[in-house]
């Protein structure tokens, strides 16, 4: 996301270039004047200035480009990266003197122009801005990230003016305030007293037959300084027959947008409004050019540049200069002018801001070196108590900054039905919106979120012509729980195993299996089908498999070797240690573990802590695996059935118990076929989720 | 549990009266809309009276009669004494209508119920918030946010969104989802189950024609009658819908080079269109864009003339025309009186585009037959003259004198008083010798001194035997340092320029046209003369809907999509209220209301919820999944206590029991058989299930009418042989799914 505070060139300028010409996608904000203003000033700015073509950095067609860019907002995400607590902040200085203000998080959706205090949610990023004064347009952005205020002020005026308000106050103190150092304004005179010193100027310079010339930019102050001098010439009948010009078309051409964006300004202009549009002068008309000046007599003429290097105002400054009757009034507050000026004083306006808001961290930016180191100064014996932080970043240096705001959620529905005492369990769906949590049930889900539960219920046929009755002895055979009965509909025999799965007699010749997905049933069901086709088989011999004559040590054997591949894989350093422990080392941290009983020992608690549950996962996961292996073995053998019973029984609750860690991993299902594989394969994925979970949290 | 919340109608539930509801939030009473209609029947406002002194905030959504034409009657009357929210274009439309309104009475009636100060006096309690604006109440109703949010159907409307704790109470009427050419679409379809929403069924069983097509009949119709050489009417409101009008009418001239006149007739048409202007932050996309990108002001108009007097029409053109005339009830105002003219005509048309108000002329006409004639009362002020003039100046002056009469002796009385000699420096005669600073506050103190000087100077004190000048003593003050004085008179004034300019511009909040002003200022004694008179309408009407509301069909599917936990049903006929009530009561997870008329409904969420504290523990270990704008994962976690007491919830010491495991997901069928299409899977749909390959077959079982996030969970059946191809199917399913 990018916000532009005002429509200033040091704020502005570079966002053609910026969107164009770089790999930035995200999301531009900025307020219905500025944008308004931005174009034509920018349009203005490429056909002025006298760079050679290869030197440009974009042109008239990038300007428009952008500009619908920001009307239907790229997609995509800014390369930079997001990291929601530390709000990073970018200055960069292109080839201009130029920069810009970044904020950069992931975006998704379409841009749009925003109204000053209006919210704005991005990923549950709020954002709004407060009015900053200084000129039409201008804004303040606060953002709030998970509870984490920053305000960036901008260029911001805490004076009221003719047209503007002043820079409002935030509601809320920000827990960052990143503030320009170059604008720490000193009023050396209230507002009234320069206004009418420059009225008295204007006027006696007038009355005695001279010209006054005052060069401005075309832009922002201006205005102001048009609306004193028409307001002036209302109350004064006797300088009706004397001209004043505003001698810029950029002026002439933004005078629309002044005259539309007036609820952006004061309550005195909306006032005003009410009567008729301030910013339609009475006693002021535009200039294009200096052929369509008529030099005769007294005139007040407004041109830019400011600086009266070249264009209108060096011309009718070379004409005038002469004349001592004639004056050139250079208004001493129009920004530029007061750069170098407020180096020399004392930069009230920014600390009174900053005290009023109280804000825990500073951000200064925007300013000369010394500069700043000034402001730094004047802002630590301000700010004596110690508390606040003041940061005075380079270029292209980040500010990281770490809040620990607690994680609160909500649960609701039918889990808060009761509110539970301590050391009671809490079971449920954890849903994260933004920065909002809440805890539910899963039949809860799509009452208080968007997200719905699917069910999902699978039915098989399997050609079997043999008698049902030997499908139900096998099964027997295997599982604890079949129970038999008979469809309600076609009244043909039905079994169900342990309530998972049901399998029906469809016809003489066909057995239909019906149960709904989740692993287990799944794995079950695999179980049934294999067995009826083994029944299929006709001639269910018993083979002699290798696993059947392993012994229990093999596969202890076995089982360590899993648990050391899986420790490596998790920790990196492992070694068998001499007394049979496991040594495993972390980071210079060591902790030993003990195979048997999984005990370890370790000096960090936080390792001990992680070992202990990575072994306990594995050790569980190993040994299904190597128990499935066996059972499997044996259905397919169809001997020690009896035997073989319990153990399947008890590897169905094994199998919930482990299910936390596999549910967390997408279960790569394999056909009926290769049972055996997808088994082996079904270990490998847990020990695959518990890698995920592990590699997660190495801080 | 939750908070409590309260909803006590007004006015306007079971018929198409004016809104007007008392929400109550944990005992913080707002008023949401303070409406009236064209009739301005008191007997209406019955209910509201008695509560108004007990209300703490009045919420406006819309700036027309319906929403807030009470708010001037009911501060003056009820003492409704509470800050009044709305948007900026709310506020301004609002009184721009409220004028107008008043206007058209004052020229017809003895309208006394409330003056324009009344107006601008209710206006002042205004602040004015804009679109998504979170506005913190404080004291009585701290803790509760306030924002309004775009709802369409006029400039500036509000969809209002109350929060406390987390829950939402959104109320939000009239609203249109469409984009119009100068409205964005309403953003209601944004929130998602908020705890309580109050909503109209105004427009329930309504259905509406495509927007294009209703337009090229719209103006079809017009054209027919111009060319015919029949004037059009168009009844409008003063400062809402008309907006809208106004752009397609200038469009459609603009893009077939059309000449004929087009007219906007009200008192205030001039100062609508020029704070229209300045509205454009707050209307449609496209409009922002075109002015962002060529600086054209959509409401620049060129075909289209403001006029703010009937006269003006009479000498503007003979030929035919159209003409947008408020008030669009035809109760009063200008409509009213060209329709009494051009009713006759055959040729002539008058287009509705909005239902008229129930009871009123417009909605007479708008009945099908439409009546053949009509009784109108005529009435007009005319100055008086003759014997009833000298009659009302004789009585004039006989209150004048009785006013002076009564002043001289209040003025005696304090003559009497400031007689002492400790009063001496508030003389009125020495008022110039040490004031001369600043000179427009002696502008202001000289003029009471000459009254003074004039009235008072030559009232005879009762102690004195002939009249004479009063004198005073002029003693100066002095100490060590001189003269004692008063150092705020040296004081350089600051606001200098500012109070000049606000002399000259006047600081009426509110403009007025030099027509309607001559009719507020003239003094002129009048009366009014009225008569009643039978049109024959011979002229053709018709109704074009217009008035940018959502229809039935849309309210149903937004609302089922928006699945508020508890709905309140409001404004609307009878039959309409109760066919929307009947839809919802068939629907899960809604419960729906409507109360009647002060009758009070608790709609106090009953849902339990506790907070608890994510330990930094448990969450390094939960592992999300992210699902559009959600991230989910599964917890098993243990309940403990903080330092501070808060519950706290912990990694789970003992593994975790098992639980029956979960599919998130919504699938779509349609999506689901693009997917396997593009994983060359031959799909086809067949009697409701989806055809997979040449064997498996997919079906997704429910209750059809739950569409969307109300429904349960989905049940989706798989079915098909033992084959390869059943578990690849059935592979990519679960594919759509996330298991918890």
């Amino acid at each position: 996301m990018l916000f532009a505070c005002s429509f200033h060139l040091d704020h502005a300028a570079s966002l053609p270039y910026f969107l164009e010409k770089t790999t930035f996608r995200g999301r531009v904000f900025m307020t219905h004047a500025t944008k308004a203003i931005y174009k034509l000033l920018l349009a203005d700015y490429v056909k002025v200035s006298k760079v050679s073509v290869e030197d440009m950095l974009f042109d008239e067609k990038d300007i428009n480009h952008s500009m619908d860019k920001i009307e239907s907002g790229a997609q995509g995400f800014s390369l930079l990266g997001s990291c929601p607590s530390a709000v990073k902040q970018e200055r960069q200085a292109l080839c201009y003197a130029w920069h810009f203000k970044l904020i950069n998080l992931s975006v998704t959706d379409p841009y749009k122009v925003i109204d000053f205090h209006q919210t704005v949610d991005v990923n549950g990023i709020k954002f709004w801005c407060y009015t900053a004064g200084h000129v039409l347009g201008a804004a303040m952005f606060m953002v709030d990230i998970a509870g984490v205020r920053v305000l960036y002020t901008g260029d911001y005026s805490r004076e009221e003016d003719r047209h503007l308000r002043a820079a409002e106050m935030p509601q809320f103190s920000p827990d960052i305030c990143i503030i320009e150092s170059t604008y720490g304004v000193q009023l050396h005179q209230p507002r009234h007293l320069r206004e009418k010193r420059f009225t008295d100027v204007i006027h006696s310079t007038l009355s005695q037959g001279g010209r006054v010339l005052i060069p401005a930019f075309a832009l922002g102050r201006a205005q102001e300084l048009l609306l004193i001098l028409d307001e002036y010439w209302s109350n004064h009948p006797e300088l009706h027959n004397i001209p004043i010009y505003y001698a810029s078309p950029l002026a002439k051409r933004c005078m629309t947008v002044y005259q539309t964006y007036i609820l952006s300004m004061n309550e005195r202009i909306r006032n005003q409004f009410a009567n008729s549009n301030p910013f339609k002068f009475k006693h002021i008309s535009p200039l294009n050019s200096i052929e369509d000046f008529v030099d005769v007599g007294p005139s007040v003429v407004m041109a830019s540049p400011s600086g009266l290097q070249s264009g209108l105002s060096r011309q009718l400054f070379d004409m005038w200069c002469s004349d001592k009757k004639n004056a050139c009034v250079i208004p001493g507050y129009v920004v530029v002018g007061t750069l170098a000026k407020t180096i020399i004083n004392e930069p009230k306006e920014t600390s009174t801001f900053l005290k009023e808001l109280m804000p825990p961290n500073i951000i200064l930016v925007h300013g000369e070196a010394t500069e700043m180191g000034r402001l730094k100064q004047k802002l630590i014996t301000e700010f004596a108590d110690g508390n606040t932080k003041i940061i005075t970043p380079k270029n292209c240096q980040s500010v990281e900054m770490y809040f620990n705001s607690e994680k609160m959620a909500k649960t609701i529905g039918k889990m808060a039905e009761r509110t539970p005492d301590v050391s009671e369990t809490v079971n449920g769906i954890l849903v994260k919106k933004g920065f909002t949590y809440q805890i539910m049930a899963p039949e809860d889900l799509h009452v208080f979120s968007q997200l719905s539960t699917g069910n999902i219920t699978q039915r098989i046929s399997i050609p079997f012509s043999g008698a049902f009755g030997v499908i139900k002895h096998r099964l027997e055979q295997i599982y604890e729980s079949v129970e038999s009965g008979t469809d309600e509909e076609s009244g043909s025999p039905t079994l169900h195993v342990h309530e998972l799965v049901t399998v029906k007699q469809e016809s003489d010749r066909h057995i239909s299996l019906q149960w709904s997905a989740d692993p287990i049933s799944d794995m079950v069901s695999d179980s049934v089908v294999a067995l009826v086709l083994n029944i299929s088989r006709e001639v269910p011999k018993v083979i002699v498999e290798a696993e059947d004559l392993k012994s229990v040590e093999e596969n202890r054997k076995k089982a360590e070797k899993v648990i050391y591949a899986l420790l490596v894989s998790l920790f990196g350093d492992v070694k068998l240690g001499e007394n049979g422990k496991l040594i495993v080392s972390v980071d210079g941290n060591v902790a030993e573990l003990d195979k048997q009983s999984g005990d370890v020992e370790s000096e960090n608690e936080g390792l001990k802590e992680r070992v202990r549950t990575a072994f306990r996962r594995i050790q569980s996961a190993a040994w299904l695996t190597l128990k499935k292996q066996q059972i499997l073995c044996e259905i397919s053998s169809g001997t020690r059935a009896q035997e073989t019973r319990g153990t399947a029984a008890q590897l169905i609750k094994e199998e919930g118990a482990v299910n936390k860690s596999i549910s967390t991993h997408e279960i790569d299902f394999q056909r009926y076929d290769f049972l055996i594989h997808y088994l082996l394969e079904f270990g490998m994925n847990m020990c695959a989720s518990l890698d995920l979970q592990f590699s997660g949290n190495h801080v | 549990m939750g908070t409590s919340v309260q909803v006590t109608p007004l006015s306007g539930v079971y018929n198409e009266n004016p809104l007007s509801y008392l929400v109550s939030i944990d005992g913080f009473n707002f008023l949401i809309d303070c409406g009236w209609n064209d009739h301005f029947d008191p007997s209406l406002l019955q209910p509201l009276s008695k509560v108004a002194s007990k209300i703490d905030a009045v919420l406006i959504s819309y700036g027309d009669m319906l929403h807030l034409g009470a708010l001037p009657f009911a501060m003056k009357q009820f003492g409704l004494n509470a800050p009044v929210f709305s948007t900026e274009p709310v506020y301004r439309l609002g009184l721009l209508t409220m004028y107008d309104q008043s206007f058209s009475r004052k020229a017809v009636s003895e309208f006394d119920l409330f003056s324009l100060d009344d107006i601008d006096s209710a206006f002042q309690n205004f602040t004015r918030l804009t679109y998504s604006q979170n506005h913190h109440l404080s004291g009585k109703g701290e803790g509760i946010v306030i924002a309004p949010h775009v709802a369409g159907h006029l400039l500036g409307g509000t969809v209002w969104k109350i929060t406390k704790d987390g829950e939402d109470v959104v109320y939000a009427v009239d609203f249109n989802h469409r984009k119009e050419r100068h409205l964005n679409g309403t953003v209601l379809e944004s929130f998602y189950r908020p705890a309580v929403l109050i909503t109209d069924a105004y427009n329930a069983l309504n259905s509406q024609p495509s927007r294009q097509q209703r337009d090229k009949q719209f103006l079809e119709t017009i054209l027919k009658t111009l060319e015919g050489g029949g004037n059009v009417l168009i009844p409008v409101d003063s400062a809402g819908r008309v907006l809208e009008l106004l752009l397609i009418l200038e469009h459609f001239w603009g893009q077939r080079f059309l000449n004929s006149p087009i007219f906007f007739l009200s008192y205030v048409s001039s100062s609508t269109i020029d704070y229209i202007k300045s509205f454009l932050e707050w209307m449609s996309d496209s409009i922002a864009k075109s002015f962002e990108t060529s600086r054209d002001n959509a409401f620049l108009m060129k075909h289209v003339t403001l006029l703010i007097g009937k006269e003006d029409l009479d000498n503007a053109s003979t030929g035919p025309k159209v003409v947008l005339a408020s008030v669009a009830s035809l109760e009063a105002g200008f409509s009213h009186d060209i329709f009494a003219e051009w009713a006759a005509d055959v040729k002539n048309l008058v287009l509705f585009t909005e239902r008229g108000q129930f009871g009123t002329l417009a909605r007479m006409l708008q009945a099908d037959p439409p009546p053949k004639a009509v009784k109108m009362t005529m009435s007009r002020r005319v100055p008086l003259v003759g014997d009833e003039l000298i009659a009302y100046e004789e009585e004039q002056k006989r209150l004048k004198r009785e006013e002076e009469l009564k002043a001289s002796l209040i003025k005696e009385e304090e003559l009497k008083v400031s007689h002492g000699p400790e009063n001496n420096l508030s003389d009125p005669m020495v008022i110039d010798s040490g004031n001369t600073h600043p000179p427009l506050d002696v502008v202001g103190s000289r003029g009471s001194g000459h009254r003074d000087v004039l009235i008072d100077g030559f009232v005879p004190p009762s102690t004195s035997v002939a009249p004479m000048f009063p004198f005073y003593e002029n003693s100066l003050e002095w100490d060590e340092f001189g003269e004692v004085i008063n150092p705020d008179d040296y004081v350089v004034q600051d606001e200098d320029m500012d109070q000049s300019t606000m002399h000259v511009g006047g600081d009426i909040d509110g403009k007025f046209d030099e027509g309607s002003a001559s009719l507020i200022l003239d003094t002129k004694p009048s009366k009014v003369v009225s008569n009643e008179l039978t049109v024959q309408v011979k002229c053709s009407l018709i109704y074009m809907d217009y008035e940018g509301r959502s229809d039935g069909r849309s309210i149903k599917s937004i609302l089922t999509h928006v699945a508020p936990l508890k709905l309140v049903l409001v404004h609307g006929s009878a039959e309409a209220t109760e066919h929307l009530k009947q839809h919802f009561l068939n629907i899960k997870n809604v419960q729906v209301y409507a109360p009647q008329i002060e009758e009070t409904i608790d709609v106090t969420s009953d849902l339990c919820a506790y907070k608890v504290q994510l330990s930094e523990k448990l969450m390094s270990n939960v592992l999300f999944k992210k699902l559009g704008d959600y991230e989910v994962a599964w917890v098993d976690a243990e309940v403990g206590k903080t330092e501070n007491d808060m519950l706290s919830i912990l990694p789970i010491s003992s593994p975790a029991p098992p639980h029956k495991p979960v599919l998130v997901g919504d699938l779509k069928m349609a999506d689901f058989k693009q997917f396997l299409a593009s994983k060359g899977v031959q799909v086809e749909f067949a009697g409701g299930a989806l055809r997979c390959g040449e064997y498996v077959t997919l079906r997704k079982v429910g209750n059809p009418s739950q569409k969307g996030g109300t429904s349960g969970t989905q049940q989706i059946i798989i079915e098909g042989p033992l084959c390869e191809d059943y578990y690849k199917i059935r592979e990519y399913l679960y594919s759509q799914f996330y298991l918890l």
